[in-house]
């Protein structure tokens, strides 16, 4: 038979009842494979000196800490944000314009919408594009100095507005305030730091000096053992010294 | 209420806890399997480090895994499967045949304290020059032959388990083993230790 898969299911004892009879009946009536299998078995004995080392391991799995700015950022807020971005894009490519006046708020889109219908631009069919945005922006311009100018001689000193003067400084006196309240908080923080830092240095150091004195007591262990080995080999060449001296003093 | 994951617990059970968002079940697999991984792929790739780094990625791999996970197979063969896959893309990385780490001198304090009552010095510093020897006849053999005997020999894996996950038929798996066998009782009776050559 000499078939060397059954052998070495044999070998390894993962073989059925019937193959193993079978493998039985073979060895007996063949040298070689007794042989083979003898070496086989010999060279396992070899392999199982082999281990590997250990390592310490400590591979956990731990649940993920999301940072900070996860925490807050949910779906609906994604969403939010991604409406909110959707309608300024539209808005930009629409141009809408939002005019908030006497008569409430009006909202106009289109490019075309708010040009000034003036003889300069009733020729646009012959004004460059260039030009003809050139001249539109005059146009805003115009009506935004207007605007302003209104604005201005409307403006008349009222309690209403020294009202407005006092909460406007209070609301630069606030702003100061959260300043100097987060400077605070900032020191705080870099304080709490500094101190955690501390720490853990403090517990580093302790370590390595825990780990140290176990590295002197195993050395100081395994010296004692080497000591002794070599005391009772010292002993017994001693010993053995003595035989022989003792030996060739005798006389022949 | 917190749940307790017993030791006596099942694979199987702590793989359904684990699935079910049980971290400390999942830990406790990791636990069981951490020693077993690490040396398959130590033997198989021959490095600590990289054998540690292969041993991380699989239980790592596992987790992401774990919802694919269907029980067809046993939870360690998976876990097998997944550090060889490891082992040999981080061979393929390495393009050359894993190199045994070079045997470091022998370390008296390290030997002296494995010396058991019935083993003298000299047997002890035997079998570890053995353990390298065998080390470095197994970085010789080829990944095919080197994984059928370390799953068979150092784990003890039924030969229809090895097909199964290396994917090859029963014979092939058998005829690797022999191969590497052989080869190594050569390498080994080169290296001076005749008696594993009779």
């Amino acid at each position: 038979m000499c078939d060397n898969e059954q052998l070495v299911a044999y070998l390894y004892d993962d073989i059925s009842d019937a193959d193993r009879a079978q493998v039985d009946t073979h060895l007996r009536t063949c040298a070689t494979c007794r042989d083979e299998l003898r070496a086989l078995r010999a060279l396992r004995t070899g392999l199982a000196e082999w281990a590997p080392p250990q390592p310490d391991f400590g591979v956990r799995v731990v649940r993920d800490q999301q940072p900070s700015w996860r925490a807050w950022w949910t779906p609906a807020f994604g969403l939010a944000a991604a409406a909110v971005l959707v309608l300024a894009v539209a808005s930009a490519l629409a141009h809408v314009d939002i005019r908030y006046g006497q008569d409430g708020v009006s909202v106009r889109t289109g490019w075309s919408a708010t040009a000034p219908q003036s003889p300069a631009v009733t020729s646009a069919s012959v004004v460059s594009p260039a030009s003809d945005a050139v001249s539109q922006l005059d146009a805003r311009y115009a009506a935004l100095d207007r605007r302003l100018r209104q604005i201005e001689a409307s403006a008349q000193p009222s309690p209403v507005s020294s009202v407005r003067q006092v909460s406007a400084t209070s609301a630069r006196l606030s702003d100061t305030e959260v300043l100097r309240r987060v400077k605070d908080l900032l020191a705080q923080s870099e304080s709490r730091q500094q101190q955690e830092l501390a720490l853990r240095i403090a517990q580093v150091l302790h370590d390595v000096d825990a780990q140290r004195v176990a590295d002197l007591a195993r050395i100081q262990q395994g010296l004692g053992r080497i000591d002794a080995m070599t005391t009772a080999d010292a002993v017994a060449h001693r010993d053995l010294a003595n035989y022989i001296m003792t030996s060739s003093r005798q006389p022949k | 209420m917190i749940e307790t994951v017993s030791l006596a617990s099942t694979d199987e059970e702590l793989v359904a806890r684990s699935r079910g968002g049980d971290l400390e079940s999942f830990n406790q697999l990791v636990l069981r399997w951490e020693r077993p991984i690490y040396a398959l792929a130590f033997r198989v790739i021959g490095r600590e480090e990289d054998a540690r780094d292969v041993c991380q990625e699989t239980f790592l791999r596992a987790f992401r895994a774990l919802s694919g996970f269907k029980g067809q197979a046993k939870f360690s063969s998976w876990l097998y499967r997944i550090t060889l896959n490891l082992c040999r893309d981080w061979i393929r990385r390495q393009r050359r045949q894993p190199i045994a780490q070079a045997p470091e001198g022998v370390d008296l304090l390290d030997l002296a304290s494995e010396v058991t009552p019935t083993e003298s010095i000299e047997q002890l510093v035997s079998r570890r020059e053995v353990g390298r020897a065998v080390q470095r006849a197994m970085a010789v053999l080829p990944e095919e032959q080197r994984t059928a005997i370390i799953l068979k020999e150092y784990h003890g894996l039924t030969f229809q388990e090895i097909a199964d996950m290396l994917g090859c038929p029963l014979s092939t798996v058998k005829t690797r083993l022999y191969q590497g066998l052989t080869v190594l009782r050569k390498q080994l009776a080169s290296a001076g230790m005749r008696k594993y050559d009779v």
